[in-house]
């Protein structure tokens, strides 16, 4: 081992210095095999968003912009975008020479069908995004105008391949979305084309020799490979059998380990800023024992974020400090709200109890409830394990319930049979698209998951959150959030815990896959590999 | 009626008598899974983030869960006569498609499972009884509790461990090396070499069983009035052991064999799990979490033919091993 690392030490050196000077041409060629966990149902992105189908779609799919770590959008199958004074009308200039896969030009009747029959209708979040869009013309095959009812200044953040692909009108139109064709084979306009899907094993995917960015993609191979145990998604990465692995399918631990013991591993919490999750804790506001926004504020006040990102997370993640992440400060819509202490006040939320006039009783109890936890794994049950011992010390007993996905799934979103519930949402990368859904009267749709569940209703708020998807204004905006953090920190119908920083651990020789705020939802286009 | 005649008369019947037993087991499975909370609509919908109750009633209506339960199961079982097992609308896929897609899989890993873990299990047994009461008995017996003892999980990752990361004999996981696609004879021995780990994990269980239950049943065998019959007409110790123990011997093990290869497909879902085996096993588990009933009710409909089957073919073996026993 020794020996290993002294021979590596002496080949860095003699690379320094006989390579000085020299520009490191990106090599093409090899293959990138990479961790997909779990494996996905189908490979169809543009009617789901969820997270493997989120690492393969935007290999094979464009979007419209992409978007670099400053959030600055970059040209992808649009060259470029104009949006007019009263911002109702939004012109996309299309690149010229795309092909799809199978050869067909890719033209703005691609985009028109694309935005108003696929994602305005079948993907879980477009009809939120192109809410306001209410038709599309295309004067000519390379320019695309929307027209919208009211300023949507959010939308022009949701173009990315993960959150909105464009996909060919010619293989989905007349056919049932939904269950078309190609969901199984996926036909894009990406830098790699689908080849294989072995169940169980792999989905291999090879370079687009007609891509339309030139000399792109480096890559000749990408595999997305599964390995359901998590041990063993380690070892293979360790052995190098794997080189790539984003949204913790290496877990903090080990990912901790092997940054430390290896040298060609390295983590990375880049590339979630248009993701954005958060942890929080969903209460039933209509029954049971947390209808009182005081003992909401008071769990708020008692919980030590800081030590659970600590011991739970390794100290990635930041302690929440209002309703609305801090990644949002970057467009002014985060301000610190009070209730939310990084490190708990124990004291401060007894008091906040006891002035409230819920006694304890013998045993020191207040109330007792029970305590959904999100089943997504072993950091969610200790998680929830210190809420537990912390809750305790305020006088309110919980108990723990930990179910499967879809018995989790009804009894929150359907069923409504809940008191208390550990979750993360997505708070993507407007609070428009990623946030209002949590909150919204217009969002207590009972069957709908991740929605508002706490099926809290307030119509100050309603109107905050309507005036604050169509003000186009910057200052504006910023004015009308505050308020909306200021009611939600009040009324507290969900107590945020913190903003997750995800890992992604990854082999050095794999270059160039980092540019992008999609970070694993990019294209990896610009990736390749030093041998 | 001579004796081949007689079998295949018992083989028929006894195939007759399966179907309705393999009829019981579906509607059984079918009402047991329907038991759960939520369907595969719920977990689609979840995973993909929000969905509208509109579009989740539309999913349903076309899924076919809308219907009554009886309803369900009549379309189920009507299907199942006209061996088509359905679809499965979470891989939007034909449930046989997806199914032979992962019995190979499951098939090579249980063959060489079995063959080693019985080929050496009768081996280390009838060399413990043969050396009873000598230190290579007490060896292979602690042996057998050991590797009987310790769990799956922890073995297979204990393998991959010493045998992949600190020596690079083997790769971690998976059936195939997925950088570099192998074709032709290549592919064959890479697949092999990527057999041995899971193998050897599985084996080393049912190997202790088959070990203490052959030796047990070795010892058995020698204190039978035959055995002292053979003894003083003069037949060589080794004659006695090879020829006449050893054969009545096998019956019992050959007896467990069948009862495990059945259990075997759904028993492998951790080594899967662990060495990203695409066998059947996994495929069955995550169609639970999914609610992907017609995919669990098509795994189960197999692993009841085939249990069903290998029965059958033990008991005509039976036959063969031991020509006293007679099939009527």
């Amino acid at each position: 081992m020794k020996i290993t690392k002294f021979m590596n030490a002496v080949m860095m050196t003699a690379a320094i210095t006989f390579g000085g000077g020299a520009v490191y041409a990106q090599q093409s060629g090899g293959s990138l095999v990479f961790l997909v966990q779990p494996e996905p149902p189908t490979m169809a992105g543009y009617v789901s968003t969820s997270g493997p189908i989120g690492l393969l779609g935007p290999k094979i799919y464009d979007g419209l912009f992409d978007y670099d770590n400053d959030g600055k959008m970059i040209p992808v199958l649009a060259e470029s975008v104009d949006m007019s004074e009263d911002g109702k009308t939004v012109t996309f200039n299309l690149r010229k020479g795309v092909t799809w896969h199978d050869g067909e030009p890719f033209t703005s009747a691609d985009v028109q069908f694309t935005i108003m029959d696929v994602l305005k209708k079948v993907h879980p979040r477009g009809p939120n995004s192109f809410k306001e869009v209410s038709s599309i013309d295309t004067p000519d095959a390379h320019t695309v105008v929307l027209n919208l009812d009211n300023p949507a200044p959010y939308m022009l953040r949701a173009l990315s391949a993960y959150e909105s692909p464009m996909v060919p009108k010619h293989l989905l139109e007349g056919e049932d979305i939904k269950s078309a064709k190609l969901a199984n084979n996926p036909v894009g306009t990406g830098p790699f084309k689908f080849t294989e899907w072995k169940k169980g094993q792999y989905i291999r995917l090879d370079k687009n020799e007609s891509y339309w960015k030139e000399g792109r993609p480096y890559i000749d191979r990408i595999v997305g490979r599964f390995i359901p145990d998590a041990s063993t998604r380690a070892s293979a990465m360790e052995k190098g059998e794997v080189l790539y692995a984003a949204y913790n399918a290496v877990s903090n631990v080990e990912a901790v380990r092997l940054n430390k013991e290896k040298d060609n591993i390295s983590i990375t919490t880049d590339g979630y800023s248009m993701i954005n999750p958060m942890a929080l804790i969903e209460f039933n506001t209509k029954e049971g024992p947390f209808t009182d926004a005081v003992v909401r504020r008071a769990i708020s006040t008692a919980i030590d974020r800081q030590f659970m990102l600590d011991t739970i997370f390794f100290g990635y993640g930041n302690p929440a400090t209002s309703a609305l992440s801090s990644n949002f400060a970057a467009t002014g819509l985060h301000a610190k709200m009070p209730h939310y202490p990084a490190n708990g006040d124990v004291a401060a939320a007894n008091k906040m109890l006891d002035d409230a006039g819920y006694k304890k009783d013998s045993d020191g109890v207040r109330m007792k409830a029970m305590f959904d936890l999100i089943p997504y794994g072993e950091d969610w049950k200790r998680g929830g394990q210190y809420i537990q011992q912390v809750l305790g010390e305020i006088g309110i007993q919980v108990e723990l319930r930990y179910e499967d996905v879809p018995t989790w799934l009804k009894r929150i979103y359907h069923n409504y049979d809940f008191e208390m519930n550990l979750n993360y949402f997505y708070q993507l990368a407007d609070p428009v698209l990623g946030v209002h859904r949590h909150y919204g009267t217009n969002m207590i749709r009972k069957g709908t998951h991740f929605v508002n569940s706490s099926r809290y209703s307030n119509a100050g708020l309603d109107a905050l959150l309507g005036a604050g998807m169509k003000e186009p204004n910057a200052e504006s905006r910023s004015a009308i959030y505050l308020e909306i953090q200021n009611i939600l920190a009040r009324d507290m119908p969900v107590v945020n815990l913190f903003e997750l920083e995800f890992l992604t651990v990854y082999n050095t020789k794999l270059k160039g896959a980092y540019g992008s705020a999609m970070g694993a939802y990019s294209s990896f286009g610009d990736a390749y590999l030093e041998e | 009626m001579n004796r081949s005649n007689k079998i295949l008369h018992y083989v028929a019947r006894r195939l007759m008598q399966g179907i309705p037993i393999i009829l019981a087991i579906v509607v059984m499975n079918f009402f047991l899974l329907n038991l759960a909370e939520g369907d595969a609509v719920d977990v689609l919908a979840g995973e993909a983030g929000s969905a509208t109750p509109e579009y989740m009633e539309k999913m349903r209506a076309k899924f076919g869960l809308d219907q009554p339960l009886p309803v369900q199961l009549a379309v189920y079982l009507k299907n199942v006569v006209q061996l088509d097992l359905g679809y499965s609308f979470r891989h939007e896929m034909p449930v046989h498609e997806l199914i032979f897609d992962r019995f190979g899989a499951t098939l090579l890993l249980m063959t060489s499972t079995i063959i080693i873990a019985v080929g050496f299990g009768i081996l280390l047994g009838l060399l413990a009884a043969v050396n009873l009461n000598t230190w290579k008995d007490a060896l292979i017996s602690v042996f057998a509790l050991i590797t009987y003892a310790t769990p799956l999980f922890w073995v297979g990752l204990m393998m991959i461990i010493v045998f992949s990361i600190k020596n690079d004999w083997f790769p971690t996981s998976g059936m195939e090396n997925s950088a570099a696609f192998y074709e032709g004879f290549d592919r064959v021995k890479d697949i092999a070499h990527h057999l041995v780990l899971p193998t050897i994990t599985l084996s080393l269980f049912y190997l202790a069983l088959y070990t203490r239950m052959m030796r047990a049943s070795m010892l058995e065998q020698y204190g039978q009035d035959y055995v002292v019959t053979a003894r003083a007409k003069g037949l060589s110790e080794r004659r006695i052991t090879f020829v006449h123990v050893l054969r009545n011997a096998l019956l019992p093990v050959v007896t467990m064999a069948g009862v495990q290869v059945g259990a075997l497909i759904g028993g492998s879902v951790i080594v899967e799990s662990v060495f990203a085996w695409p066998g059947l096993g996994m495929l069955a588990f995550e169609s639970l979490f999914a609610r992907d009933l017609n995919l669990l009710l098509g795994i189960f409909l197999l692993s009841s033919v085939l249990v069903v089957a290998v029965n059958l073919v033990v008991d005509v073996i039976y036959c063969i091993l031991d020509p006293r026993i007679e099939v009527n």
